[in-house]
C-alpha cells in the first residue's frame, strides 16, 4: 500500500503546503514554545529538533484553512516512535470546532498510525470523503505510547487544487477594457 | 497591543453586601470592572469584553463580549445581589462565550472577582483549570472579600492549573484604606504581560497618583509606566552630574587664578574678583549656593574650602558675588574708575584690542554710568 500511495503522490498530488491560508491557522493545546508552524511550515518541518508539543494532555487540535478549494489525498505524519501522535481524526469543513464537541460529528477519515508510517510514509485518505474542502481539523487523540506529551515534527498535506474562478484576474481584464 | 477577548465574571452574591471594602464590596468591585473594560477596549481597538454574573438564580451573560463600551457599562446598572456565586459554572460559561467570538484571532482571557467562600474543593478546580489550559484561555483571579475555607489556597490551584507561559494572574486584595480598582490598576490584571500598559491605564494611575499618596518617585509609578520612570531617573541622573562637572571645574578655576596671582596687589586682586564674575557667574553662584546649603558634592565643596582658608581676599570676593546686584555693581563701578587698570585688564583680555575706537566708547560709557550713579 506504502509503495501504491508514494507512486500516486508522484503522480498528479502536490503538496498543499503554498495553500494554506496562515492568517487562520490555529492549534488548542500547544505548547507555547513549541508551537504548530514546527511541524507544519516550510522548512521548519524538515528540522526534526522542531517539534510541535502539546501542553496540558496529549492531544492536539489543528484547524488549518485553505486559500482555495482543495482536494485532500493523503497526509503524511512524522513523529518519534514514543510521542508520535496514534490515533487521528481528520474533520473537513468544520469551523469553530473545540475539544469538547469533537465527539459531536463523525470524523471525515480516522487514521490510526503504525510505528512504521510514523517515520514518515504518507498515509491514503478516503479520496472520496475530500472532494471540496476549504478548511480541515485534525484532531490528535492519543500517542503511541500513551504518555502525556504528543510530540509532532511533521505534518504534510498531498492532494489537488478544484478548479475555481480567479476573481483578481477577472477584474484586471476589466480594467484593460476602460 | 494584545489583541483579546475577555469575559468579566461578577461575584453578586450576598457576600457582597458586605462594607469592609469602601463603599461596599460590591460598588468596590463594579468600579474595578469598569476600569478594567475600560483598559481592555483601549489596550487594542478590536479587543472585546463581555460580563457575566456568577450568583443569583444562576449565571447569567448580562454581555456577550463586544468592543462597545456603553454596552458593557449600561448592563452594569441595576444589578441585584443574592444567592451564593458558582465559580465552576461562571468559568465555563465564560468559557463557552469567548469559544464563540467573532474574531478567532484574539487570544482568549477570562478575570474572575471572587469575593464569597469557594465551596468546590481543590481538585475540582484543578480540574476545570486544566480544561482552560486545554483551550489556550487565560486566567486573572481577583481574590477578595471572604478568606474562609482555604480560599486563596484553592485559587492558587486553580491558577497553577491554568498558568501557561505566565499569562495567567491572581491577586490577592486585604479590605484595606486603598479602594480596590486602585489596588488592581498597578497589577498585571490591568498592565499586562510586559506590554508596559496601556495608555488609559498610564492616565488613570496619574490621577490616582496626584490624588492619593501613593509615595512613587515623580508621581509615576515604574512598573506601569518603566520606560518614563526610567527616563525622569536618567534625566534626574544626569542633571546631578552635570552640576558636579560645573562645580568642579570652578573651583578648579578659582585654585588655578589663585596660584597665578598670589603675589598680587589690591587692585589686581579686584581683577580676579572680576575674572570670576566674568567668566563663571553661574557656577560660582551654583558653588556657592552649595557651600551655603551643605548639600554640595564633595570635590568642590572641599577645593573652596581650601581655598578661602588660604586665601581670605578670594573668600571675600566670593562672598561679594554672592551678594549680586548690590555690592556686585559699587565694586565693578569703583575698578572701572582706575582707567589705567581697566585698560591693562582689556589688553590681558584675548582678541581685544584696547586701541579699538569702539571698546573706547564703550569704556567712556562705562565711567559716565559710574560716576552719574556716584
Amino acid at each position: 500500500m506504502s509503495g501504491e500511495s508514494a507512486s500516486a503522490i508522484h503522480r498528479n498530488q502536490v503538496d498543499l503546503v503554498d495553500f494554506i491560508d496562515w492568517s487562520g491557522v490555529e492549534c488548542l493545546n500547544q505548547s507555547t514554545s513549541h508551537s504548530v508552524p514546527n511541524a507544519l511550515k516550510q522548512g521548519y518541518r524538515e528540522d526534526d529538533g522542531l517539534n510541535l508539543e502539546s501542553d496540558a494532555d496529549e492531544q492536539l487540535l489543528i484547524y488549518i484553512p485553505f486559500t482555495q478549494v482543495i482536494k485532500l489525498h493523503s497526509i503524511l505524519i512524522k513523529g518519534s516512535e514514543e510521542e508520535g501522535p496514534k490515533t487521528v481524526k481528520l474533520y473537513s469543513n468544520k469551523e469553530h470546532m473545540g475539544f469538547s464537541n469533537v465527539n459531536d460529528y463523525p470524523p471525515s477519515d480516522t487514521v490510526v498510525l503504525s510505528p512504521d508510517s510514523i517515520k514518515g510514509k504518507p498515509v491514503l485518505l478516503k479520496y472520496v470523503k475530500f472532494q471540496n474542502v476549504r478548511s480541515l481539523t485534525i484532531f490528535i487523540e492519543d500517542n503511541q505510547s500513551g504518555s502525556d506529551i504528543t510530540k509532532v515534527q511533521k505534518i504534510a498535506l498531498f492532494g489537488s487544487t478544484v478548479e475555481t474562478t480567479d476573481m483578481k484576474g477577472l477584474k484586471k481584464i476589466e480594467d484593460h477594457q476602460h | 497591543m494584545v489583541l483579546e477577548a475577555t469575559m468579566i465574571c461578577i461575584d453578586n452574591s450576598e457576600w457582597m453586601r458586605n462594607g469592609d471594602y469602601i463603599p461596599s464590596r460590591f460598588q468596590a468591585q463594579s468600579d474595578a470592572v469598569n476600569l478594567i473594560c475600560g483598559a481592555k477596549t483601549q489596550a487594542n481597538p478590536e479587543n472585546t469584553v463581555g460580563i457575566l454574573t456568577m450568583a443569583g438564580k444562576g449565571v447569567r451573560v448580562l454581555a456577550t463580549p463586544t468592543s462597545d463600551l456603553g454596552k458593557i457599562l449600561a448592563c452594569m446598572h441595576g444589578l441585584e445581589m443574592g444567592g451564593e456565586a458558582n465559580i465552576a459554572a461562571g468559568i465555563q460559561v465564560a468559557q463557552l462565550a469567548l469559544k464563540h467570538r467573532q474574531n478567532k484571532h484574539q487570544q482568549q482571557r477570562i478575570i474572575i472577582f471572587a469575593g464569597s467562600p469557594v465551596k468546590y474543593d481543590k481538585k475540582a478546580l484543578e480540574t476545570i483549570g486544566k480544561k482552560l489550559k486545554k483551550n489556550s484561555v487565560a486566567l486573572d483571579i481577583v481574590d477578595f472579600g471572604e478568606e474562609d475555607d482555604e480560599k486563596p489556597e484553592k485559587l492558587e490551584a486553580l491558577l497553577a492549573a491554568v498558568n501557561a507561559n505566565d499569562s495567567s494572574h491572581i491577586v490577592h486584595v486585604p479590605s484595606s484604606a486603598n479602594a480596590l480598582s486602585d489596588v488592581l490598576i498597578s497589577t498585571p490584571v490591568f498592565t499586562g504581560d510586559g506590554e508596559g500598559g496601556s495608555g488609559f491605564v498610564a492616565a488613570a494611575a496619574a490621577a490616582a497618583a496626584s490624588g492619593g499618596d501613593t509615595g512613587f518617585d515623580f508621581g509615576v509609578d515604574p512598573n506601569i509606566d518603566p520606560e518614563l520612570a526610567l527616563a525622569l531617573r536618567v534625566s534626574l541622573e544626569e542633571e546631578r552630574a552635570r552640576q558636579e562637572a560645573a562645580a568642579k571645574r570652578a573651583a578648579e578655576e578659582s585654585s588655578r587664578q589663585e596660584k597665578g596671582e598670589e603675589p598680587s596687589s589690591n587692585a589686581e586682586d579686584a581683577t580676579m574678583e572680576e575674572h570670576v564674575n566674568v567668566t563663571a557667574p553661574e557656577d560660582i553662584k551654583k558653588v556657592t549656593e552649595e557651600m551655603v546649603s551643605g548639600s554640595g558634592h564633595s570635590g568642590g565643596d572641599v577645593e573652596m574650602s581650601e581655598a578661602s582658608a588660604e586665601d581670605q581676599e578670594l573668600a571675600l570676593a566670593l562672598q561679594m558675588s554672592m551678594q549680586e546686584g548690590t555690592s556686585d555693581q559699587s565694586v565693578v563701578s569703583k575698578v572701572l574708575e582706575d582707567q589705567a587698570f581697566v585698560a591693562s585688564v582689556l589688553a590681558s583680555l584675548p582678541g581685544v584690542d584696547p586701541n579699538d575706537p569702539s571698546v573706547k566708547d564703550l569704556i567712556a560709557s562705562l565711567q559716565s554710568q559710574s560716576e552719574a550713579s556716584l
